[in-house]
């Protein structure tokens, strides 16, 4: 499709401030008229900051890595969608809070970095309000689904700066009406504009020739509004300074499927980017806690049902749960194929762009707050060193990674969220990588009962996708086998791929121990009770 | 309008007549002092009691039924998009994935990026007189427009372009390859059907000029934009500035104007190829003939509109909008007063059935009103996976329930007025048509109980009213908010037979005397004595809503006529409508000016 593209293209644009305003044609021209020449930064590309939001958290088991080094890793299963682009990929683990998450405050985890931060602005905002006063858009807010108004926060990713929700937009082609298909924009659109208002006049003349005088003010009101239409256009013309022949752009066509209206949408923030017209955008896949039936992946239960794949278990729920889980990685992977299909500069559209993509829950029953699916994709200018996995020793709050992209933006923030010390090792600088801590393993039987110290793992198997196993040195794994009671009190999904020590009743199933009613649960390292609250 | 008026502009009795509702403003303010202002000279008590007398005298005179004087007016946003909807045969829609539990917004794009209409004087949003048109809204239209021919020579639209270009077209066609012929031949009827009249060969020669020695893409481009011009010419914008005009005379309104008035009234959208037909011939204007139109146009699925829009605004349900938040329970509340009324106006049922009728409309979300009725509801067991979702509805009718039936009673309605006296004004407004003053301004809090005393919010209420000024008004407002206290705020009915025995005080006595023991009685007596005022309001909003104003004293002898024999026969709101557009002010009207030698 890039053969399409056949724009003489300065390297950059000078636009305009002006925000997204819900009018379609002249009022872009209210917010022009601010100086916007970026002089200091000459011959460089502009650096751009993209969100893509996953809703309702991951299937851990086929989200995480587990093993590898830096430099040395194998993507999991659900990254196979966009696998390709590894050597453009910042692979983060070990990213959350401590505790768990709720659909609705998961949101401003991912882009407000903590829960709690329902003050200021999120991540998008602050770095637009950085880079953002150069194009006719400081930024697009956008969305696939409507509001979940039970719970406001599910809809939202990003909130201006007293913390309160910008409204977003999920129409591709409208999105693209206002940024392109403008007279303000178009020449040849302002002069057809202008033969049309003259046309439209004679008609209204004609009219008030044949209507009493009583009439004469409904039409009176007509002209006024037709001269000050052309005035503006007038005006338009001398200031406008647009290069680009966006006649030239392919508005894309009316969506008929889910699919349809996500891949048109990521085809206009290509050309949002591209063209400068935006330098900032965050797009949500669907609200947090999305409802959506995915029924042209031939699904028709919700995703939020399916996503809670322990209580509502049966392997056709988990498998269309991680249909559509690689549905969203599908999109990640459009997304970074555009952007590199686009020129920029003397790179790729993604080499001078930072992407970040992922969700504000891990594990998507239990609604755990760590180990939380983030991605940061792109070079964004030399900003950041890719085709690494930082897996960090300790959970870190969102709020540093944060932090971080802001001071590289350029912007002097000492600390965001909850977090004061930005998160180290983005640029391939030091950081402290996690370590295996040795521990022994054993497990004991008593009278009916099973105690057991070792890693705990859920089945890969999806055919038992609810069943946990404690791996023991030297003997069979331990089964774990419990109803939701038991999975939902000692919160076994927060203890996955950790040392614990376990007591239950006893069973035994073809010569191997199970365990299906839990006593107790230590944590050999962290804290053997995570809270129930909100982490 | 206060120190507004050039009185020195009414110079005959006939302006003087027309300007009735500024005599009754005149006299109310000469009778509170208020007139003339306190720094011009004064009215003499003698001066001040002639000027009275000649209104009192004018207000008792026998009036003359008058219609109105005739006004273009804009259409308003709904109107705006039905036209265009059915103008180009597909809908503008905003693209947002659906889920249950979710509010996906304004879903027509014409309405998402229009501005809401205000209501008029009339107090319904097609009453656009007094809506400015501004560059904001124009551009939008200009936007709307192009966007919508756009569309039409989208592969997806061939079937809308083919019908209006009234050929079939070859699969490989591509709207390059449009031909001269096939231009004309869409600009013959796109004119006509979006003027909403025949045109005249020269307003035809302005869009077909152009095309002329054209072809390819250069056609195609002139093509659009001829439309574009027609759309946004205020011919097609406005409803009556195409009309045929005879200036200082008062007379039949030509039928394509009565077709507009009709179809827009019925179905607020523009008239079909029937009504267009039957205009064209003037056949329209014969009584049998619009009485049959008006029972076609009931049987359409456009004539919902008037439940949708017409009985929305009336009722005032909209305000259930921001009350109710949880999707699911909205879409239930605000469906089953509209299904309710749509079947009132379109299944040829009594007027008075608003008030009592063994009718109504169930799902899931209103199920539990219902009592043992719900058991006869149709189930709509959730598909697994599903976490909640909204029901269709059943149409049932009520066996047990018999404190249900009627818009009254309904559970939106009463969850949307909250209180005693939110129901009770709720009710004097709206079904009886009483104009209420807006309350004093000093209006003192309801004490609290003094020390010692228990007291029921009724209780504390009554002492309160014991101010005149209070009295006026509550006297009429609180009887009938105290009789639906026998259903709780979510409008659940509570049942004495249970705890409840001892629940609140819902008996009453109205001004007139007649006394009740519950809503039961209440709705007796609105069925008895109250039957006619209920009659005659639905009258007068009907025919306010038909004619897109504000209604006058000469308005009066047409309300009453059709009061009465509504009233006499029992009379259907199809039997309402026919005689709505029958009538003299649906019919005729006047045209301002000097008549023409």
């Amino acid at each position: 499709m890039s053969s399409k593209w056949k724009i003489e293209r300065r390297t950059f644009l000078k636009g305009s401030a002006g925000a997204l305003v819900p009018l379609p044609f002249l009022n872009l021209m209210e917010a022009r008229g601010a100086k916007s020449v970026i002089g200091s930064d000459q011959g460089r590309a502009p650096v751009r900051f993209v969100t893509l939001f996953k809703p309702n958290g991951v299937h851990p088991p086929s989200w995480n890595i587990n093993g590898g080094t830096e430099n040395d890793f194998r993507m999991s299963p659900l990254m196979k969608p966009f696998s390709k682009h590894k050597k453009d990929l910042l692979i983060l683990d070990n990213m959350g809070d401590f505790g768990f998450s709720s659909h609705s405050n998961s949101t401003r985890r991912f882009l407000s970095g903590h829960h709690g931060n329902r003050k200021t602005a999120s991540l998008d905002q602050v770095i637009a309000e950085k880079i953002g006063k150069d194009t006719t858009h400081r930024s697009l807010e956008l969305t696939t689904e409507g509001l979940f108004v039970n719970q406001i926060g599910c809809s939202y990713i990003s909130y201006d700066k007293k913390g309160n929700p910008l409204p977003r937009e999920s129409d591709p082609q409208l999105v693209f009406d206002r940024l392109f298909r403008n007279p303000s924009q178009n020449p040849d659109q302002r002069k057809e504009f202008t033969s049309l208002l003259d046309r439209v006049a004679d008609d209204a003349r004609a009219l008030q020739r044949r209507t009493g005088k009583e009439d004469s003010e409904t039409l009176e009101e007509y002209f006024t509004v037709l001269r000050e239409t052309e005035k503006r256009l007038e005006n338009m013309a001398t200031t406008s300074r647009s290069s680009v022949d966006y006649s030239t752009l392919n508005r894309p066509d009316t969506p008929v499927t889910l699919d349809d209206q996500v891949e048109a949408m990521l085809d206009v923030i290509a050309m949002a980017l591209w063209t400068d017209s935006t330098r900032c955008i965050s797009y949500m896949l669907g609200n947090s806690n999305s409802r959506l039936i995915f029924d042209f992946l031939g699904i028709n239960r919700q995703h939020h049902y399916l996503s809670h794949f322990f209580r509502n278990f049966s392997r056709s729920n988990i498998d269309s749960l991680l249909k559509i889980s690689l549905w969203h990685m599908e999109k990640f992977d459009s997304l970074l194929t555009r952007l590199k299909r686009y020129k920029d500069g003397r790179g790729s559209l993604l080499d001078h762009s930072v992407v970040l993509f992922g969700s504000g829950m891990g594990h998507s029953d239990n609604h755990t707050a760590q180990r939380l699916p983030i991605i940061l994709a792109g070079q964004g200018g030399g900003m950041l060193k890719t085709d690494r996995y930082l897996r960090y020793s300790k959970n870190q709050e969102v709020g540093r990674l944060h932090l971080s992209l802001m001071q590289k933006f350029g912007i002097d923030q000492k600390s965001y969220a909850n977090s004061s010390t930005p998160l180290p090792g983005l640029d391939g600088s030091p950081f402290e990588e996690f370590k295996e801590r040795s521990f022994e393993s054993w497990v004991k039987r008593g009278k009916g009962t099973i105690t057991a110290q070792g890693r705990l793992r859920m089945s890969n198997n999806l055919d038992e996708a609810k069943v946990f196993y404690i791996d023991v040195e030297g003997k069979p794994s331990v089964r774990i086998e419990i109803g939701f009671g038991d999975f939902h009190s000692y919160n076994l999904a927060y203890h996955v791929g950790t040392p614990i020590k376990l007591s239950g009743n006893s069973g035994e199933k073809n010569g191997q121990l199970v365990i299906n009613k839990v006593t107790g649960l230590t944590s050999l390292f962290g804290n053997s009770k995570p809270g129930k609250a909100n982490g | 309008m206060k120190g507004e008026v050039d009185f020195s502009k009414i110079k005959t009795q006939a302006d003087a007549d027309s300007r009735f509702e500024l005599w009754e403003t005149v006299a109310e303010m000469i009778g509170a002092g208020e007139m003339p202002p306190e720094d011009n000279p004064q009215l003499n008590p003698k001066e001040k009691t002639m000027i009275l007398d000649w209104h009192q005298e004018r207000l008792e005179a026998p009036i003359e039924p008058r219609p109105g004087i005739f006004r273009p007016r804009r259409l308003s946003g709904p109107e705006y998009r039905n036209t265009l909807r059915s103008l180009f045969g597909f809908e503008l829609k905003v693209a947002i994935a659906e889920a249950q539990q979710t509010v996906t917004g304004e879903q027509s794009l014409v309405l998402k990026l229009l501005p809401k209409d205000p209501p008029g004087a009339s107090g319904f949003i097609n009453d656009t007189h007094g809506a400015t048109l501004s560059p904001v809204i124009w551009e939008q239209y200009a936007f709307l427009t192009d966007t919508a021919i756009e569309r039409l020579f989208a592969p997806k639209q061939r079937p809308q372009l083919e019908e209006m270009i009234g050929e079939k077209l070859p699969a490989n066609w591509e709207p390059s390859s449009l031909t001269l012929d096939q231009s004309r031949a869409l600009i013959r009827r796109f004119v006509p059907r979006a003027l909403r009249r025949h045109v005249s060969d020269d307003r035809l020669s302005t869009s077909l000029k152009p095309l002329k020695n054209k072809s390819g893409l250069e056609l195609l481009k002139t093509l659009k934009f001829e439309m574009k011009a027609v759309l946004l010419s205020p011919a097609f914008l406005y409803r009556g500035l195409l009309v045929e005009r005879f200036p200082g005379t008062q007379r039949q309104v030509d039928p394509f104007e009565l077709a507009e008035r009709l179809s827009y009234f019925l179905w607020e959208d523009r008239p079909d190829k029937e009504l267009m037909t039957l205009a064209a011939d003037g056949s329209l204007l014969k009584e049998e003939v619009i009485t049959a139109q008006v029972k076609r146009m009931l049987k359409a699925p456009q004539a919902r509109n008037l439940a949708q829009s017409f009985g929305v605004q009336w009722l005032g349900i909209a305000n259930l909008d921001e009350l109710i938040k949880n999707p699911i329970s909205h879409h239930s509340l605000r469906t089953q007063p509209v299904l309710f009324l749509n079947h009132l106006f379109t299944e040829d049922r009594p007027v008075i059935e608003l008030i009592s009728s063994k009718t109504t409309f169930v799902n899931e979300g209103v199920s539990s009103f219902y009592g043992q009725d719900r058991e006869k509801m149709k189930r709509h067991p959730k598909p697994k996976g599903i976490e909640r979702q909204t029901t269709p509805f059943n149409k049932f009718t009520l066996e047990k329930a018999t404190w249900r039936g009627g818009i009254i009673t309904m559970p939106g309605i009463l969850t949307m007025n909250r209180g005693p006296i939110q129901r009770g004004t709720w009710l004097l407004r709206r079904v009886l048509g009483v104009r209420l003053g807006e309350p004093p301004a000093d209006v003192p809090p309801i004490k609290p109980a003094p020390r010692g005393q228990k007291l029921t919010f009724r209780e504390r209420f009554e002492r309160h009213r014991t101010d005149p000024s209070c009295a006026r008004c509550h006297e009429e407002i609180d009887p009938l908010g105290f009789a639906l206290d026998g259903y709780d705020t979510n409008g659940r009915f509570i049942d004495r037979n249970g705890k409840n025995a001892n629940g609140p005080d819902t008996s009453g006595k109205l001004p007139t005397g007649e006394i009740f023991q519950d809503y039961t009685g209440l709705k007796e007596i609105l069925l008895g004595s109250q039957r006619e005022k209920i009659i005659r309001n639905s009258v007068e909003r009907t025919l306010s809503y038909a004619m897109c104003r504000k209604l006058t004293r000469t308005d009066q002898p047409t309300i009453d006529r059709i009061t009465k024999s509504i009233v006499k026969d029992n009379g259907t709101w199809e039997n309402l409508f026919v005689e709505i557009v029958n009538s003299l002010p649906f019919r005729e009207t006047i045209f301002e000016g000097e008549t023409k030698k």
